[in-house]
C-alpha cells in the first residue's frame, strides 16, 4: 500500500516534470508578452511529430530524432514568431488569446490534414527499465527527470548571467522602460517564444515514447494542462512554475490511481478555480498583477 | 456655512506592507465649502481620496457624507446614493463616445430607481433619457462644448475632456465633488474655464468641493480652506495664504 | 442646379426598407428556394446564433471575453435532451427549462470568477467547460456518459387543442427562424435600453463607469447570466435537431466557433452577429469543408481579425447600408 503511494508519487514527480519543460517556456512568454499562449502545447506536438517522422519515414535513431523534433519545432516557432507572436507587443490581453487561439488551430489541422488524424505508434527511446533504490523505473522516465532539472537549472543561469536572460527579466518587469534603455524588445520577444516552443518541443519528444502514441489533437491537451499551472505558479514565475508543475503531475497521479483514471485530465482545472477562489493571484505571488 | 459638515473624514489609515501611505488623517468639507488638498508627491493624498470615496478600503478610520456612514460602501455605492462624485487624474472621459452620450450615462444611474429598471425601453424609459438629454445638453452649453457635443470626447483637447469630465460630474446633482489634480496638464486658458465652472457650480448649484491641486495660485483662488499632508500625516491646516506663507509648508516641499 | 445634382437626387432614394424587405422574403422563403442541405445549413447557424448573441454581449458590448459559452450551450442541451427523453415534455418547456437551467448555473460561476482580472477570468471560463465535459462524460447514471443521450424525439407543441410536432426540416427551420428572430429583438431591446449604454460605459471604461455610479459588477454578472440564458436555448435547439448530445458538445471548439461569428461579423453589432453565423457557420456548413479545413479556415480568420479587421465585418455592413440608404 505504502509503496504503491511512493510509486505515484515518482510517477507524479516524472509527469510533472513533463508540464514543468512545456509550462516554463509558455510563462516566460507570458512575461515578457502580456499574453497567454493558448497554441504552446502545439509545439509540443509538432516536436513530436517531428521525432515521430524522423524515426519512422526516414528511419534516424531516437538520439537524431530529438534534434529533427526539436529543429522543426524552432522552424515554426521563428516562422510564427516573426508573423505574430512580434505584433503583439502591446496588445491588449484579449488580442493575445485570440490571435494563439487561431494559431492553435490552424497547426494542429495542418497537421492533421498532412498527416491524418489517427493514433500513431511511436517506437524508440529508452524503455528498458533500470532500478534505482530499489524502484524499478524506465530508463526513460529518469532522462525526462534529469532533462527537467538541467532546464531549470540552465534556465536559472541564463536569466542571471547571460545578456539575453537579463534582457529577457528586464522586459518582463517593465515595457515602456526597455524601448526607452534601447532594448529591442520585439527581438526579445522572439528569442523568448522560440526558447519556449523549443522546451515544449523537447519535452514532447522525450515523452513520445512513454505515451507511445502520437496524434494531432495531443497538443490541446497539453496546453490544458499547462494552463492552470502557469496560472497557478503565478503568471512570469518560473520557480513558482516549477513548483505548481510538480503539485499537478502528483495530485493528477493520485487521483488517476484512487478515484479513477477518467478524473484525471479534470484535476488542473478543478484546482485551478479552486485556488481562484482563495488566492486570485497565484499560490507564489502575493499581489495581484495580471 | 452652519450646522453639520457634508463630509466628515475621521482618522483614516492606509498601510501597503510596511509604509503607512495614510497615518490618522481627519478631515471635513463644511456645507458649500471649496476646500484644498495639497502637498508633496508621495504625500498620501491620492490614498486618501481613494480611501474616502471607496476605490479602497481604509485599515482604519470612518467616513461619514451629510452624517450617515459610509465607511466600507463601494465606489458606486457612494456615487449613486451619496451623491459624492469624485474625478481622477488620467481617466477622464469615456474616449470612443460623443459628449452627450458621455453625459447621459452619468446620470442614469440617478434616474433609474433600480438596476432591473434599467432594461425598461418603454415610455417611462424613453421620458427619462429625454429628461437627461436635456439637462445634459444645458451643461454642454454651460461648459462652451455645444459645437462638438456630437464628436467622440477622445478626439478633444485635454482640457475639453476635463470640461466634459467635470459636466458630466454635475449631470447627478452632486452633493459634494472631489477633484484630484483637475487643472494637470491642461492649458491656461482652460484652466481660468475649469475654474469658473467650479464656482459657478459651487455658488449657483451649491456642490460643495475637496481639491487636490499643484497648481498654489488655483487653490489660493478658490479655495476657502487648505489642509496639507506630508507623509502620510497631517502637517497643518488654514486659510489659503497662511499656509503658504507658513515654514513647515514650506520644508515639505523643497525637503522632501 | 446643375445636372450632375440631380443625378445624385435620383441616387439617394433611401432603398434599405426594400431591401429588409427582400431579406424578410428570401428568410421565409429560403427552404423552398434552396436545397434541403442549404436549409440543413441554415438551421446550423440559427442554431449557432444564439449563444453567438449571448457572447456578443458580453464581449461586444460589455468587455469580457469569455469562453464559457460552449459550456451554458452544452448545459442546455443537456437538459433540454433529457426532460425529452424522459418526460417527453413540448418544446418549449424543454427551451425554457435549458435557458434557465444555464442562467442559474451561470451565477455560482459567475461570482467567483467575475472578480478575476482578464487573463484569470478567460481561464476560469475556458475551466468551465473542460470540467463540464468532464460531468457529461462521468456522471453516468443521468448522462449515459460517453454514449450521450440519443434518439432525442423531435420538438412537439401542445397548445389545447393544438398540437403538432415539428418533423421535418422545413418545419424546425421555420421554428428555429422564429426563435432566432426572438432572440435577435431580445437582444436589440437590451441593447437599446438604458442598461445597455451602461454595458457599453463599463466596455469603454470599467473604473470611470463606476465611479459614476453604475453597479458594475452586478452589471457584469447579469450580463454573464443573460449570456447563458441565450446559449442555454440555443443549446436546447442544438439536441432537438441533431436527436444526439455527448460529452462533445462541451468543447473549446464551440466557444472558439461563437467568437468566430461575434469578432467576425463585428463585436458590438447586431446586424454583425446575424451576418457572421450565416457567413462562418452557415456557408462552410453548406460548403462542405472538411472539419480540419474548416478549423484552419476559422485560426486564420481569428488572426486576420485580431490583427488587421478589429472590427470584423461590421463597418463593411455599416457602408453598404448607408449607401443603399442614398448617402454618399
Amino acid at each position: 500500500m505504502f509503496s504503491t503511494v511512493i510509486e505515484q508519487i515518482v510517477n507524479g514527480i516524472v509527469t510533472g516534470s513533463v508540464y514543468a519543460i512545456v509550462a516554463v517556456g509558455m510563462t516566460m512568454i507570458f512575461g515578457v508578452l502580456r499574453a497567454i499562449n493558448f497554441a504552446h502545447g502545439e509545439y509540443y506536438m509538432l516536436g513530436t511529430f517531428g521525432a515521430w517522422f524522423a524515426v519512422d519515414y526516414l528511419g534516424l535513431s531516437y538520439e537524431a530524432s530529438i534534434i529533427v523534433g526539436v529543429l522543426s519545432t524552432i522552424i515554426v516557432a521563428y516562422v510564427v514568431g516573426r508573423l505574430v507572436m512580434q505584433r503583439m507587443v502591446g496588445a491588449p490581453a484579449e488580442a493575445g488569446v485570440l490571435a494563439t487561439l487561431g494559431i492553435a488551430l490552424v497547426l494542429q489541422n495542418t497537421v492533421i490534414l498532412v498527416f491524418g488524424g489517427g493514433y500513431k505508434f511511436f517506437s524508440g527511446g529508452y524503455i528498458e527499465p533500470l532500478s534505482v533504490l530499489g524502484f524499478s523505473l524506465a530508463a526513460q522516465r529518469i532522462l525526462i527527470l534529469v532533462v527537467c532539472l538541467l532546464v531549470f537549472i540552465g534556465l536559472e543561469l541564463m536569466v542571471t548571467y547571460s545578456r539575453m536572460g537579463k534582457s529577457m527579466r528586464a522586459v518582463s518587469q517593465n515595457v515602456e522602460c526597455c524601448e526607452v534603455v534601447g532594448i529591442d524588445v520585439p527581438k526579445v520577444v522572439l528569442h523568448t517564444f522560440i526558447l519556449g516552443a523549443a522546451l515544449a518541443a523537447l519535452s514532447g519528444v522525450l515523452t513520445a515514447p512513454v505515451n507511445v502514441s502520437v496524434y494531432g489533437g495531443m497538443g490541446e491537451l497539453i496546453t490544458f494542462k499547462t494552463l492552470p499551472i502557469i496560472i497557478m505558479g503565478g503568471l512570469g514565475n518560473v520557480r513558482g512554475t516549477f513548483f505548481a508543475a510538480m503539485i499537478l503531475g502528483i495530485a493528477e497521479s493520485l487521483v488517476a490511481t484512487y478515484v479513477g483514471l477518467q478524473f484525471r485530465d479534470t484535476v488542473g482545472f478543478a484546482t485551478l478555480i479552486l485556488m481562484l477562489m482563495w488566492r486570485p493571484y497565484g499560490l507564489f505571488s502575493t499581489q495581484a498583477r495580471f | 456655512m452652519t450646522g453639520l459638515p457634508i463630509l466628515e473624514i475621521s482618522k483614516i489609515s492606509k498601510s501597503y506592507g510596511a509604509v503607512k501611505a495614510v497615518n490618522d488623517v481627519s478631515l471635513h468639507v463644511g456645507r458649500g465649502e471649496i476646500a484644498g488638498l495639497i502637498g508633496p508627491n508621495g504625500s498620501g493624498k491620492s490614498t486618501f481620496f481613494d480611501c474616502s470615496t471607496g476605490l479602497q478600503r481604509p485599515d482604519a478610520g470612518t467616513v461619514k457624507l451629510d452624517g450617515q456612514d459610509i465607511t466600507g460602501w463601494s465606489l458606486n455605492r457612494i456615487a449613486r446614493e451619496g451623491r459624492m462624485l469624485r474625478s481622477f487624474q488620467k481617466t477622464v472621459v469615456f474616449k470612443a463616445l460623443d459628449v452627450e452620450e458621455n453625459l447621459v450615462i452619468a446620470g442614469q444611474m440617478f434616474t433609474f430607481p433600480s438596476l432591473f429598471s434599467t432594461f425598461g425601453i418603454g415610455r417611462l424609459s424613453k421620458k427619462r433619457i429625454s429628461g437627461l438629454r436635456d439637462r445634459a445638453r444645458e451643461l454642454i452649453k454651460m461648459a462652451g462644448l455645444w459645437d462638438v457635443r456630437h464628436q467622440p470626447a477622445g478626439n478633444l483637447s485635454g482640457g475639453q475632456q476635463k470640461l466634459i469630465q467635470f459636466a458630466s460630474m454635475l449631470m447627478p446633482e452632486p452633493k459634494i465633488i472631489l477633484l484630484d489634480e483637475p487643472m494637470a496638464g491642461i492649458n491656461p486658458k482652460i484652466i481660468e474655464r475649469v475654474i469658473e465652472t467650479i464656482l459657478y457650480a459651487n455658488k449657483s448649484l451649491g456642490v460643495s468641493f475637496l481639491v487636490i491641486e499643484h497648481n498654489i495660485d488655483v487653490v489660493t483662488s478658490i479655495c476657502q480652506r487648505v489642509v496639507v499632508l506630508d507623509q502620510g500625516k497631517k502637517l497643518v491646516e488654514g486659510l489659503p495664504h497662511d499656509i503658504i506663507a507658513d515654514e513647515r509648508v514650506r520644508e515639505a516641499y523643497l525637503g522632501g | 442646379m446643375s445636372l450632375a445634382d440631380t443625378a445624385q437626387q435620383i441616387r439617394r432614394r433611401d432603398l434599405r426598407l426594400p431591401l429588409a424587405a427582400i431579406l424578410v422574403v428570401v428568410a421565409l422563403a429560403a427552404p423552398f428556394i434552396g436545397s434541403r442541405y442549404v436549409t440543413h445549413s441554415l438551421i446550423i447557424a440559427l442554431i449557432f446564433m444564439l449563444p453567438a448573441h449571448g457572447l456578443n454581449l458580453l464581449v461586444g458590448y460589455t468587455g469580457l471575453l469569455s469562453l464559457a459559452q460552449a459550456a451554458f450551450f452544452g448545459i442546455g442541451a443537456y437538459a433540454a435532451g433529457l426532460l425529452a427523453v424522459h418526460y417527453g415534455t413540448p418544446f418549449y418547456v424543454n427551451a425554457t427549462a435549458a435557458g434557465l437551467l444555464a442562467g442559474a448555473c451561470a451565477l455560482p460561476l459567475g461570482i467567483p470568477a467575475l472578480r478575476l482580472r482578464a487573463t484569470s477570468f478567460v481561464m476560469c471560463t475556458l475551466g468551465f467547460v473542460i470540467i463540464g465535459q468532464a460531468i457529461a462524460k462521468n456522471w453516468i447514471s443521468v448522462t449515459r456518459g460517453d454514449m450521450g443521450l440519443s434518439a432525442i424525439p423531435k420538438p412537439h407543441f401542445a397548445l389545447g387543442p393544438l398540437s403538432f410536432t415539428v418533423s421535418g426540416t422545413t418545419s424546425f427551420y421555420y421554428m428555429a427562424l422564429a426563435i432566432g428572430a426572438l432572440a435577435t429583438l431580445a437582444v436589440w431591446m437590451i441593447v437599446r435600453s438604458p442598461a445597455g449604454r451602461n454595458m457599453i460605459a463599463i466596455r469603454e471604461n470599467e473604473t470611470l463607469a463606476e465611479s459614476l455610479g453604475v453597479p458594475t459588477w452586478r452589471y457584469k454578472l447579469l450580463v454573464f447570466i443573460i449570456s447563458a440564458v441565450f446559449a442555454g436555448v440555443g443549446g436546447s435547439l442544438y439536441a432537438h435537431y441533431l436527436t444526439v448530445v455527448s460529452p462533445l458538445t462541451f468543447q473549446m471548439y464551440y466557444s472558439t466557433t461563437m467568437l468566430i461569428i461575434v469578432l467576425g461579423g463585428g463585436a458590438g453589432t447586431i446586424s454583425g452577429v446575424v451576418f457572421g453565423s450565416l457567413l462562418f457557420v452557415g456557408l462552410t456548413e453548406a460548403l462542405r469543408i472538411t472539419p480540419e479545413l474548416r478549423m484552419i479556415a476559422y485560426g486564420l480568420c481569428l488572426l486576420v481579425l485580431v490583427f488587421w479587421f478589429k472590427k470584423g465585418f461590421a463597418p463593411v455592413l455599416n457602408r453598404f447600408w448607408d449607401m443603399i440608404g442614398g448617402a454618399k
